[in-house]
């Protein structure tokens, strides 16, 4: 074995789920008949419990644009990306140094930031993708449908 | 957290395969050799992500399968120093903590990385059984088992193979005894990620969401 390249690009959590689902991860609720191997689930089912489950790439796309302003390097967008921090606290341990880099209105900056991440990136919705997996106990199932249904009055206001 | 990473390798296709066609077996082989494991300076793998080239096809002398040199691109999992992951708490002792992600469950918060002025400490609620808990401006705030939790990664370390393994871990399923036996005995990780707490913003997700007090005191310092 040879490594030719080790670092051949990073990825978000976003651009695994969707290669994951690409192969199939979420269509096969038995897990048997998809090529996806058994470690290649456990991966998929924690991504879908990340903010990655509902994001788009235009989604990511838009958000880059968007963070040109902030002058953040490139392992803090990664980083933004993946966690989807909407605070100021959230935000504060994944920004190197930033009480020097965002200058005398850091919290201000911060604020302005959380909301922006909070427009680009939809909430993420952890109950329908938990649906998908049914071979969890039937307790846990009903328990999640019922969680769900209380989820379908906070649905319009994600559309929009 | 995730990478793409290419690679070479020297992959002998044994002749069963012969029926498939050839990307196909050569992935099968490649997933059976890589997937769910641990390369040197390079993390875990979690997927081929592609095959570039599939050169070769030589038989060698007494042998009775085909060697091809392929090359391919391997999603690897290997988090950066600085990187912020949530996780969950799967096991807390006096030696700090442990972080699972379900898929990777080698990660270590040692006590100097815990937030400072924490303490392990008996939980009156909990039958006694110890527990951290976070003391800030005399609130304490626990951290228990099965939370989520933020982390920052502190360093990653690939320790050598141990020539010889400890006798006690020499039993059929390691993993499973470990909780009971003495916690000194670890099977071997390949790859063990060494975690900080401590920081404004990282320990349970719960610490820092929504209610107001918590924030606000992280406000004022910050």
């Amino acid at each position: 074995m040879k490594i030719l390249e080790a670092n051949a690009g990073p990825l978000t959590n976003f651009e695994v789920l969707d290669f994951l689902r690409s192969k199939g991860a979420a269509k096969d609720p038995t897990r048997v008949l998809a090529k996806v191997l058994p470690s290649e689930y456990k991966v998929f089912d924690y991504l879908n419990r990340t903010p990655a489950c509902n994001q788009t790439r235009e989604a990511v796309i838009a958000f880059v644009e968007k963070s040109k302003e902030y002058d953040l390097a490139k392992a803090e967008i990664l980083n933004i990306i993946n966690l989807r921090p909407i605070t100021p606290v959230e935000l504060f341990p994944i920004i190197e140094n930033c009480d020097v880099r965002m200058g005398e209105e850091a919290t201000e900056r911060m604020e302005e930031m959380g909301s922006m991440v909070e427009h680009v990136f939809p909430t993420p919705q952890i109950q329908p993708t938990l649906e998908a997996t049914p071979n969890e106990g039937n307790e846990a199932e009903t328990m999640e449908e019922q969680e769900g249904a209380g989820d379908a009055v906070e649905e319009p206001i994600q559309t929009t | 957290m995730f990478y793409l990473s290419r690679i070479e390798h020297t992959l002998r296709v044994p002749p069963s395969l012969l029926n498939l066609p050839i990307l196909d077996a050569i992935k099968g082989e490649l997933e059976k050799l890589f997937i769910d494991k641990v390369v040197a300076n390079l993390g875990l793998c979690i997927s081929v992500y592609d095959i570039r080239s599939v050169d070769g096809g030589f038989i060698f002398p007494s042998d009775g399968a085909a060697t091809y040199k392929v090359v391919f691109t391997l999603i690897v999992f290997r988090p950066f120093t600085g990187e912020v992951i949530i996780g969950k708490v799967q096991e807390s002792n006096e030696n700090g903590l442990r972080i699972s992600l379900g898929f990777f469950e080698d990660i270590y918060v040692p006590v100097e990385l815990m937030p400072s002025g924490s303490e392990f400490t008996p939980d009156e609620n909990n039958g006694g059984r110890r527990r951290w808990v976070w003391i800030y401006n005399e609130v304490p705030f626990d951290i228990y088992e099965s939370d989520e939790i933020k982390f920052k990664i502190h360093s990653i370390e690939y320790p050598a193979i141990l020539v010889e393994q400890p006798k006690e871990s020499n039993s059929k399923f390691p993993m499973e005894e470990k909780p009971k036996e003495s916690i000194n005995v670890k099977p071997f990780a390949p790859m063990v990620i060494t975690a900080s707490l401590d920081q404004d913003g990282l320990g349970p997700v719960s610490w820092w969401d929504g209610s107001g007090e918590a924030e606000d005191e992280v406000e004022e310092d910050s």
